[in-house]
């Protein structure tokens, strides 16, 4: 039922098949969970699991077989209140006391409307049925009698045993029983499910891994399982697994997903525990709401105003014709008696009252909403045509996956970005050094001038280096002649990057390592070393071993003392093969320093000047630093170590405790810097929608150091800023005293009683109020972080929060919950009346993309999460400002000029009735033919504005980007508004006056050259209809400001075609087949020939059209906009060459800050030295004499 | 997960202008001398047409003559239904102080008659009209069958509230003896109507075609003798009935009863002098109207002037 109900309120467009898709499969597992409570299944036994029912493994996400797809796709389509509404009216004008309308006159428009509409959805469910087809025909290995049998994904059925394969996707959710590792691990990827990339690992319990691929011990396996029922959590599941008489506990660190992929394992079995709609990845797709423009509410209200103004005018009618049958009717009655049924004049004006509503009907027009869906259509279309949106080195073009939104990316006014992966590429390049206060890495040329690193700066040369990795690459030569030379300082440097890691390394091939890094940064410290001569080969939990420039050497593992965020630096201590025992250790350049030796003070200076260079130009730095150990302290330090790993109380700070005993007096040897490469074009894009007015945010997951630096790098925080707020606060207070510090400083009044927004705000408005824009004195940028902002979005510190941060330039919010993201979007959403765009790549921004007013995902490494629940997909983040500026502009204008027409015309051909009605005893009496008032919205006038909609650029795409300002007005809502509205209201009745008084006083009293009178009924008509197409037609060719072919065939033609389906509807053939249906025989002929038909079209274009033409030309020249200035500058710079957009590069005034950033999670260190990860093959192969 | 062979294939979308947004067009711009050129040039053809429609609008000569107060008696003898067939004349004299020219139509002009009204309008048959099937009355509503059925013919409320008033010029050629001015009812209708639209039922003798029809019930003879004089002009052929079939637009309207046989006296039009309608029957508020026509167009003005 929930589904039913959801369709109801959402909006009648909506074509979003995600969304519908997901709906249905909520509903269908809601209904069975309420039945499961707990699921039993046993291994192999297809009997007893069918006996639960449980659905198999085929994914539906289409809507409509073949049988059922006309009655509920017309079920569906009625929902929609346009439909429902002309439906309603069909079954009013079936009544023949009150139409005044011939059936068809409706049902025409509605047949189209809704076959087009159904088309539609009909295509997509093809597409649909295709892609489930693709999914469930893929074949799988299944475990059958002793035997691997090869099966379709959909037949696979809960308890069935599956043989996957390295790289295999995961058919369903199945519980991990055996694989090719050790321990029975199993790597796989995650991305597609929560966006991380890095491997994750999943250990199978000891009892089944013994089963191995012993396919008839797996076929034998009898073991029942008890879990919980089907549900959407990723990080939960519970069950007992009884086997052999034995009960063993199941978590979900044994559960393979649905959607992981599988790495670096050759093969692993499993049993199936969920099923198609029942996995945890489908379950997780149900949140998806539907969206809708601010358009689409626009539309809405304004189609309640036009509703009222109906009533109004049916209201005035009814009462006049009331008046009009008490006066006059009563005695015309002997040329025309009343119905039977009418027994007074109040009678007959109650139906009156409906009679004109079922005329004045087409001010709600019924083909608007079809209209609209067609130009978001085409709009979209453009996007993914964009060749300019197409990356080319991941083949993929931009996509608009919801075709709903389109004007809304013209109206943009808050970015929400994700950092890594749309910002930066996620990748991390080792740039720079600086060992024992020398810097590296900073190419000089000959003239020791520095170089711009660009795509022909000569590589460092580094094929001394057998085992070095190609793609690695430096262009300072100083470090490796140093490194040649055997320079102390640098080796150890080197060793202590290829020792300090938690990174595992393959040699899949020999002399080919491959390094799985479980952080990117740590991948690219130890890839320098490698490259430099320091190659990590291989590590067993007890040794590393390095080959030191071509000679091998094997280090003992001693300990790793793990990173944590807050100790913001990891260690290792090791055994040299000298029998030293060294500690070498990395971290943030704050911490460390408090932690040297005093008799490096002077090398600290130095090396913390370097730290400023790096941190300035936006890069990642890392202290590293070593201290040789004393045997004896280190065997007294061990024994604690142990000591305190095994206690069970406070063990967090026990180790802390004694992690720091062993890191002090660290000797220092220099610092790293990792370049986290930004994408191509990022600071220009941001400089440009800056340019635009429209904010940046990035809200990330990721450490403050780490999203600040980028923050930097891509423009969003300026160096010369008036001002950066860090809001760090751990309590209410705290929280709420810095932001209102942040904003006394940008702007003090506004904390006084006396500012509008504070009266505003005390006096409570009513929910839903908005929050008015306030200008700051300054550039401010802010940063909070997720704990704060926890406090700050709650209840009264919202509003406190949402001030402050509004004025700032630039905000980043970091170690951002997925949770936190939304909020912060919901946030905006629910107090400022702005558009606002998520962007971002992983299912961490899944939320934030959803609950956006447009979704952007950024088709990228991490995934398709992001990309399958966003409204449109582009591969770079630079493609924004196109899709943006361009795309968005084009489609806001578009709409907003298809909609002022839209309206004019039908107010212009709607309320000529209404004139009309003064004249003919208001009894509902329609102006035109039934067949025009038929084909009016839905042959004569479409094409033309379908044109204009599709085809309209007011400037070209290289002067909106440009020119970004000329944006603004989409964010303001200045071309289509309720003031607009009411201006084609207005302009629509005069249109009607003009055209409806003009023919009306001509036909009066004059005569045809033969003396035939031409007042009557059929050729008012017809001159009334044909003056009214010649202006709606006059006027949108006006409107239209760039000319094709395509325009001129559809205007032009349009017109052609009335004339030639005049010829045919008053056609004598016609007429005399079907008399009583087409009844103006011969009018055409007759009426076309008259002069004063010709006259007064030209009349009344002219009186219609100048108002127009002078208001247009004159309001720049009183009253010009910013736009208008810029456009003006345009036309006149269209005839010159363009100049080169100057750019001006600011010099710098620094203040200090640390650039620590480092992307590393704790827990890897344990994990290393427990020895769970180690393959058997690297104990066989690299079995060494010193073991102990 | 859907990346399969296809990924060889480029998916760069066509470089085509239409798919690029690139088509060749030509951009309008409001520019200052575009807009007030645009303005005087309207303005001068307004001016001209306007002079032109005024001067031919000067030599058009028109005389209306009002009779529902001097025929006020037939007025009041038709209050009563049942006096609908009784005669009734009256004279109005009128003078011509001109000659009107050229040819000269008679027209009747009704104030307040609401051919418009939406039921009226709807309730005449086309088909029986036509002539294919007298007994399709179904959308004649409420004159369609008489009280015993018999369908009628012309149904409809238009056809049933005809004009049926006899209007006779007459001219005192030598201010002792009135002659009648000869008058042409022929050519009064669309030529469509009178040959397409309009068809008699297919039969040598139109009194038996309509047999199984009755007349609509304020008319005083059947369909089938409307015209005495000429066999021709009968059924629902006659031009009278055609012209009042095509209902006007708006309350007030005139439809064309006679035209000038321009013979005799009356080759140049319509001498000046004396000169009396005779008119047959009052039924309602009328009047009708006289109008010499060379050209006929009607007025209009625009003026812009544009600084």
């Amino acid at each position: 039922m929930k589904y039913i109900k959801c369709f109801i309120s959402e909006i009648p467009w909506n074509h979003s098949w995600y969304y519908s898709a997901m709906s249905l499969v909520e509903s269908q597992s809601e209904d069975r969970q309420s039945e499961e409570q707990v699921r039993y299944l046993q291994a192999n036994s297809r009997e007893l699991n069918s006996t639960f029912g449980y659905p198999n493994n085929t994914i539906k996400t289409s809507r409509y077989s073949v049988f059922n797809f006309l009655p509920l796709n017309l079920f569906e389509q009625f929902q929609r209140l346009a439909n429902a509404y002309f439906l309603i009216l069909l079954f009013l004008q079936l009544i023949p006391q009150i139409s005044p309308l011939a059936w068809y006159t409706t049902v025409i428009p509605l047949m189209v409307v809704l076959s087009i509409t159904a088309v539609k959805d009909a295509i997509d469910d093809v597409k649909r049925h295709q892609n489930d087809n693709h999914v469930n025909n893929r074949s799988v290995l299944v475990v059958m009698n002793g035997r691997i049998k090869e099966d379709k994904w959909m037949n696979i059925q809960v308890g069935d045993i599956i043989k996957l394969k390295n790289n295999q996707p995961v058919t369903a959710d199945v519980l991990l029983l055996s694989s090719s590792e050790p321990y029975g691990l199993t790597y796989i990827e995650t991305a597609e499910l929560d966006g991380e990339t890095n491997l994750k690992v999943k250990q199978s319990i000891s009892v089944t891994s013994n089963l191995e691929d012993n396919l008839g011990l797996l076929s034998a396996f009898d073991g029942k399982v008890r879990c919980e029922s089907p549900n959407n959590k990723l990080d939960k599941f519970t069950g007992i697994l009884t086997f052999k008489g034995k009960n063993y506990t199941l978590d979900h660190d044994k559960l393979l997903l649905r959607g992981c992929i599988i790495r670096n394992t050759d093969w692993c079995y499993g049993l199936v525990i969920y099923t198609g709609p029942d996995t945890k990845l489908m379950q997780n797709c149900g949140k998806s709401t539907f969206k809708r423009t601010h358009m689409d509410h626009l539309l809405n209200v304004l189609v309640l105003w036009i509703f009222l103004f109906l009533g109004g005018m049916c209201f005035i009618l009814a009462i006049g014709h009331g008046i009009w049958e008490n006066k006059k009717g009563y005695y015309f009655q002997d040329f025309l008696p009343w119905e039977e049924y009418v027994s007074s004049s109040v009678v007959s004006a109650i139906l009156t009252f409906w009679s004109y509503f079922i005329i004045l009907n087409t001010m709600v027009p019924i083909s608007l909403y079809v209209s609209v869906e067609i130009i978001r259509l085409g709009n979209s279309c453009y996007i993914n045509w964009d060749r300019k949106m197409y990356y080319a080195p991941k083949n993929t073009p931009a996509q608009a996956r919801t075709t709903t939104l389109n004007e809304e990316l013209g109206q943009v006014k808050y970015v929400f970005s994700d950092k890594t992966g749309t910002l930066t590429q996620n990748i991390m390049i080792f740039n720079k050094c600086s060992i024992n206060g020398i810097i590296y890495g900073c190419g000089y040329d000959k003239n020791g001038q520095k170089v711009e690193v660009s795509e022909e700066t000569e590589k460092v040369d580094f094929s001394y280096n057998k085992l070095a990795d190609p793609k690695f690459s430096f262009y300072d030569n100083t470090l490796v002649e140093a490194m040649k030379k055997g320079d102390h300082w640098v080796h150890l440097f080197f060793l202590s990057l290829s020792l300090c890691h938690t990174v595992m390394s393959e040699e899949k091939v020999e002399g080919k390592l491959v390094y799985q890094a479980q952080s990117p940064d740590e991948g690219a410290l130890v890839t320098a070393a490698r490259n430099f001569g320091f190659v990590f080969h291989s590590r067993t939990s007890e040794t590393i071993m390095v080959v030191e420039m071509g000679e091998t050497k094997v280090y003992q593992l001693l300990a790793i003392l793990d990173f944590s965020n807050v100790r913001k630096r990891m260690s290792v201590i090791v055994r040299t093969p000298e029998d030293r025992v060294m500690l070498f250790c990395k971290g943030a350049d704050t911490i460390l320093c408090q932690l040297l030796h005093p008799s490096c003070r002077s090398l600290r200076d130095v090396t913390m000047e370097h730290l400023d260079d790096f941190a300035f130009e936006g890069l990642r730095t890392l202290m590293v630093a070593y201290r040789e150990v004393d045997n004896a302290f280190y065997q007294a330090w061990s024994k604690k170590h142990s000591e305190a790993c095994l206690s069970l109380e406070n063990r967090e700070d026990k180790m802390s405790d004694v992690y720091g005993e062993m890191e002090k007096d660290l000797m220092l040897l220099g610092a790293t810097a990792i370049e986290d490469k930004l994408q191509d074009g990022v600071p220009e894009t941001i400089t440009i929608l800056n340019k635009a007015k429209i904010k940046i945010w990035v809200l990330t997951g990721d450490k403050q150091e780490t999203a600040v630096n980028i923050a930097y790098a891509c423009n969003i925080f300026e160096e010369e800023m008036d001002g950066i707020f860090i809001v760090e606060g751990k309590n209410d207070e705290t929280v709420r005293q810095e932001l209102r510090l942040a904003r006394n400083k940008m702007k003090p009044e506004s904390l006084l009683e006396s500012d509008p927004v504070n009266t505003y705000l005390n006096t409570k408005p009513q929910m839903p109020f908005r929050i008015p824009e306030e200008v700051p004195n300054g550039n401010y940028g802010l940063i909070i972080n997720g704990y704060s902002l926890a406090y700050a979005l709650e209840g009264n510190l919202e509003l406190e929060l949402l001030r402050t941060v509004c004025m700032c330039k630039g905000v980043i919010c970091c170690r951002m919950t997925p949770l936190q993201k939304a909020q912060v979007v919901e946030l905006m959403k629910r107090y400022k009346k702005v558009v606002t765009l998520a962007i971002g790549d992983g299912a961490n921004d899944v939320s934030m993309i959803k609950a956006a007013h447009i979704g952007v995902g950024i088709t990228g490494q991490e995934g398709m999460q992001a990309m399958l629940n966003s409204d449109y997909a582009i591969s770079q983040f630079r493609y924004l400002q196109r899709l943006l500026l361009v795309h968005g502009r084009w489609s806001y204008n578009r709409m907003c000029k298809f909609l002022s027409y839209f309206f004019y015309k039908n107010f212009a051909f709607t309320l000529m009735h209404f004139w009309y009605a003064f004249f003919s005893g208001f009894s509902a009496q329609t102006v035109y033919d039934t067949w025009f008032i038929t084909f009016y919205n839905l042959v004569y006038t479409s094409l033309p504005v379908l044109s204009l909609s599709l085809f309209d650029q007011d400037v070209n795409e290289t002067w909106s980007l440009r020119f970004p300002e000329l944006y603004g007005p989409g964010q303001h809502n200045l071309y289509f508004n309720k003031k607009e509205f009411v201006k084609c209201l207005v302009r629509g009745i005069y249109s009607s006056f003009v055209l409806f008084f003009i023919p009306m006083r001509t036909i009066h009293n004059s005569i045809d050259s033969d003396g035939k009178e031409i007042s009557d009924y059929q050729s008012f008509s017809l001159i009334v209809q044909t003056a009214l197409l010649c202006v709606v037609t006059v006027q949108i060719a006006l409107d239209t400001t760039y000319w094709t072919l395509i325009s001129h065939i559809f205007t032009w033609g349009s017109l052609g075609f009335y004339f030639c389906i005049l010829f045919l509807l008053y056609s004598d053939g016609l007429c005399l087949m079907f008399p009583n249906v087409f009844q103006f025989l011969g009018v055409a002929r007759n009426t076309l020939n008259l002069p004063q038909m010709w006259l007064i079209i030209i009349l009344s274009v002219v009186l219609c059209i100048l108002p127009v033409i002078g208001y247009r030309f004159l309001k720049p020249l009183f009253w010009p906009a910013d736009v208008d200035k810029i456009m003006n500058r345009i036309h006149l710079w269209t005839r010159h060459p363009l100049l080169p957009p100057t750019q001006t590069k600011l010099r710098h005034t620094r203040p200090r800050r640390s650039a620590y950033a480092f992307s590393h999670k704790q827990g890897f260190g344990a994990l290393i030295t427990s020895g769970k990860t180690m393959k058997d093959q690297v104990f066989k192969k690299n079995s060494f004499p010193f073991k102990k | 997960m859907k990346r399969t062979s296809e990924e060889s294939q480029s998916r760069l979308p066509d470089n085509s202008a239409l798919k690029q947004q690139q088509l060749p067009a030509y951009r309008l711009q409001l520019t200052a001398t575009g807009v007030l050129s645009g303005f005087f040039a309207t303005g001068v053809f307004c001016l001209g047409v306007g002079i032109i429609l005024i001067l031919s609008a000067k030599s058009i000569k028109e005389i209306e003559i009002k009779y529902t107060k001097i025929c006020g008696n037939c007025a009041k003898l038709r209050e009563n239904a049942t006096n609908f067939d009784k005669e009734c004349t009256c004279s109005i004299p009128f003078y011509l102080s001109e000659t009107m020219q050229g040819n000269v139509y008679m027209y009747y002009k009704l104030y307040g008659f609401y051919q418009n009204l939406y039921r009226y309008i709807l309730s005449r048959s086309n088909s029986q009209l036509v002539g294919t099937d007298l007994k399709d009355v179904g959308t004649c509503a409420p004159f369609s069958k008489s009280h015993d059925g018999t369908p009628i013919a012309p149904c409809g409320a238009i056809a049933n509230s005809i004009f049926n008033d006899t209007i006779i010029l007459s001219y005192n050629l030598n201010s002792s003896l009135p002659i009648e001015v000869p008058m042409l009812r022929s050519g009064i209708t669309w030529w469509t109507d009178k040959y397409v639209k309009f068809q008699n039922p297919r039969s040598k003798n139109l009194s038996i075609a309509f047999a199984g029809t009755t007349k609509p019930p304020s008319w005083a003879k059947p369909v089938y003798e409307l015209d005495k004089e000429d066999p021709e002009n009968n059924g629902f052929l006659n031009d009278d009935f055609i012209v009042w079939m095509r209902a006007a637009a708006f309350p007030t309207f005139k439809k064309l009863y006679r035209r000038l046989n321009r013979i005799q006296y009356f080759t140049e039009g319509l001498p000046a002098g004396l000169a009396y309608t005779v008119t047959g029957a009052v039924t309602w508020l009328a009047s009708f109207s006289m109008m010499a026509i060379h050209l006929m167009l009607k007025d209009r003005k625009m003026f812009f002037i544009q600084q």
